[in-house]
């Protein structure tokens, strides 16, 4: 992974206190301001795989993002994460399929699932460091599709849920509808973005920047460690289950795959892709990731091996993600101009 | 006066730029509406360890489509097949189909998934209407069950409960007249293996009742050793081991078996046998396994099947695999259900494919016959036989009977609630 040096965090510590409200004015207006503009793109342009690429973004940027709180900001290296991915898509699909209820029903009881699980398996993982702490959520997310696979009465085993997701609408929303279930997506993914952005840029934000540059000195001056990295490894758990939820809906099922170690793995590829010192960066790496393998799986089926060299190029050749790139050499530009 | 251009895009470029964009983006539509030529959307698996199912799938369609755009396409439409991979991931699936559909244009797919990827695509084909013809998928519940059944989706493949029945009955004859009434099984730990090894075990207990499973043992697929395996069911001495591992893993199983000496001291009934993935890849194929027919070019017995066979090898160099004839019975009935309805339209071709019953060289008599009830194929090419270590490989094969596999089949249907 890409090490962060203390002095080089995702912001430079700058006491933000005084400009709290203005700032999350802003947010606010930035995230209004891009949800108009994804909502009115189908207006622009009426390609329908236009739409479907914003939707898997959504999915996907979630869950990256959400990973990112926990690799960037907090230090914390999941490599179980997909499991909260996973646990969204059938939690989100067996309720709407076996109970019934509406639509935001199901997102809430989905959503209060995951809290409970990713409590539990929080409270035992993150008492662990570095690779301990990677390999335990590994070992959970193992745990989790090895269950999805057995319990088939239940999960449908390794076919998955059949027979579609049914989607009754809801407040004038009508998710079988494709430009609902976009215009939905975004909503989800843009709220989503400016929830994260509220919870890095906090104090508890800071706190977990601490805990990442140096968690002795946290607990020194009175950080319960313990507690604050559960809480973000709960959080992120919620985000990333609402990336699940979206790909359920995008795909009408849940299949075992989304519980698998190697969507965590496409989650950390992302944020090695797109960066991890900014907030966007991870959003960036999905977008890339989505178009390198949109375009490459049309030309080619040696895929792995263009995706492959194009993560060597970023691991080995610019040694940070792409927004860090970009980041830095502005840093540099900037610098210059002002000699 | 000298006007200096300032460093960087400008905006009539970047104006140019953006109309690009907006022209890639709508691209397609524009295409869409001049097509003369007909697209086939086809999802499969290219990479992996499951490759040769995409390869072979595609291999056997583009035999068959150029046949079919040589004798003049479907309805005056040349068709132009779009292959791609879904790198067995159910979500790629759906991503790549929707993408066929939506963006190249395509009018019909040929979903050569396997298990989830085929439930996936069918999910698309729910929401997008187009007329999807199911090629890999032997689950019996994607056109079985009636919460699945879509007007617009068909299927190719063979099927579970077939398979279960004509080889149960297939292995209770061999039990009744050699006296086997131990058996064990063995067979990969995932949804097709349970299952299969359920329903065969089910048929062959309905027609031997005396049968007794002694021990059971579920190898992780694509386990690369199986010696506990061998030695729990030489432990166990059973008279007779039905398997349903596959590919790879059935080659691999008994090349380790071999060594153990386990074919000499048992009936050995594996379905997957009679492929020649399994057949070629084995080193020593011992004598007298008895298999369920895949593909072979020697069953059914007729110069159509054997001049299918030999033409498939001219092209690729190898034989076809039992995905081969699935996915070219796909393109040979979408023909003639043009032909039928004298149009390249989705559902008038949906329409015409409902009970159509073509000729074939993968048929039991000849012919199969897209089912009207459940839309799925029926009539095909099904039987047991025993190996021989060289071709013809499989040289009696022994045909299961169409009306025993209707009855009971009718019978399952009932007990699972679809009927």
């Amino acid at each position: 992974m890409t090490e962060l040096p203390a002095d080089q965090g995702a912001q430079a510590l700058d006491v933000p206190q005084p400009h709290v409200k203005t700032r999350r004015n802003r947010d606010v207006l930035i995230a209004l301001a891009a949800f108009v503009v994804l909502a009115l793109l189908p207006m622009v342009f009426s390609s329908k795989f236009l739409l479907d690429f914003v939707i898997r973004c959504a999915a996907y940027g979630l869950f990256a993002t959400s990973l990112n709180l926990l690799i960037g900001y907090t230090g914390l290296t999941s490599f179980g994460h997909g499991m909260f991915f996973g646990l969204g898509a059938y939690g989100f699909g067996l309720m709407m399929q076996k109970t019934g209820v509406s639509v935001p029903v199901a997102f809430v009881a989905t959503l209060a699932i995951t809290f409970v699980t990713a409590l539990v398996i929080g409270a035992i993982c993150v008492r662990l460091k570095e690779i301990y702490f990677a390999f335990v959520t590994l070992a959970f997310q193992m745990l989790i599709h090895s269950t999805i696979l057995s319990w088939v009465s239940l999960t449908g085993g390794d076919q998955g849920l059949r027979g579609g997701i049914p989607r009754p609408p809801f407040w004038g929303i009508d998710l079988s509808n494709h430009l609902h279930l976009y215009v939905t997506s975004c909503a989800l993914l843009v709220i989503g973005l400016f929830l994260m952005h509220q919870i890095a840029q906090s104090p508890f934000g800071y706190t977990l920047r601490m805990i990442r540059d140096n968690a002795t000195r946290a607990s020194f001056i009175g950080i319960d460690v313990w507690r604050a990295k559960l809480t973000i490894f709960v959080l992120a758990a919620l985000f990333a289950s609402t990336g699940g939820v979206i790909m359920a809906l995008f795909v009408s099922g849940a299949y075992p795959e989304f519980a698998y170690w190697t969507i965590s793995g496409e989650g950390i590829f992302i944020n090695m892709l797109g960066g991890v010192t900014t907030f966007l960066g991870p959003m960036v790496g999905t977008v890339l990731l989505l178009i390198l393998n949109d375009t490459v799986t049309r030309l080619t089926e040696y895929h792995g091996l263009v995706l492959g060299i194009v993560i060597l190029f970023f691991a080995i050749g610019l040694r940070k993600g792409l927004m860090d790139f970009v980041i830095e050499w502005y840093a540099q530009r900037r610098d210059r101009r002002g000699k | 006066m000298t006007r200096t251009r300032k460093p960087g895009v400008s905006r009539r470029a970047t104006l140019a730029m953006m109309g690009a964009g907006a022209v890639t983006f709508a691209t397609p539509w524009v295409a869409r509406a001049q097509a003369k030529t007909i697209k086939v959307g086809m999802p499969t698996i290219l990479s992996g360890r499951v490759a040769q199912l995409g390869t072979s799938s595609r291999n056997a369609v583009v035999l068959e489509v150029e046949k079919v755009n040589a004798a003049g396409g479907l309805a005056g439409r040349q068709i132009e097949m779009v292959i791609r991979d879904s790198k067995g991931q159910p979500q790629e699936a759906a991503r790549v189909a929707r993408e066929l559909v939506n963006t190249d244009g395509c009018e019909i797919l040929i979903d050569a998934e396997a298990s989830s990827g085929a439930f996936a695509v069918h999910e698309v084909a729910r929401d997008l209407g187009v007329l999807c013809i199911h090629t890999n998928s032997e689950t019996s519940s994607l056109t079985a069950d009636p919460k699945q059944h879509i007007p617009n989706a068909f299927r190719t493949a063979r099927q579970g409960v077939h398979d279960s029945i004509v080889g149960g009955s297939y292995a209770a004859a061999i039990a009744k007249a050699k006296g086997l009434k131990k058996w064990a099984t063995c067979s990969p730990d995932y949804a097709y293996g349970r299952d299969t090894t359920g329903e065969y075990v089910t048929y062959l207990k309905r027609f031997a009742p005396d049968v007794e499973i002694i021990s059971e043992s579920w190898p992780k697929l694509f386990q690369p050793d199986y010696t506990e395996v061998v030695t729990k069911i030489l432990q166990a001495k059973p008279q007779a081991l039905y398997s349903c591992l596959w590919g790879g893993d059935l080659t691999s199983y008994i090349d380790q078996a071999n060594i153990y000496a386990l074919f000499s001291q048992m009936e050995v009934f594996a379905v997957n046998m009679a492929d020649y993935t399994a057949l070629t890849v084995v080193k020593n194929l011992p004598k007298g396994i008895h298999s369920g027919n895949r593909y072979i070019k020697t069953y059914p017995a007729t110069t159509e099947n054997a001049a299918w066979g030999d033409a498939y090898k001219a092209k690729y160099n190898e034989y076809p695999t039992n995905w081969s004839w699935e996915n070219a019975t796909a393109i040979m009935l979408l023909a003639e259900a043009s032909k039928k309805a004298n149009s390249a339209d989705g559902k008038k071709i949906a329409e015409a494919l409902r009970g159509l019953k073509i000729k074939s060289p993968f048929g039991a008599d000849g012919t199969v016959t897209m089912r009207a009830e459940d839309q799925t194929l029926v009539g095909y090419a099904i039987g047991w036989g025993t190996t021989i270590p060289q071709e013809p490989y499989v040289p009696q094969v022994q045909a299961g009977d169409w009306k025993t596999i209707f009855e009971l089949e009718a019978e399952w249907k009932k007990s699972k609630g679809y009927a």
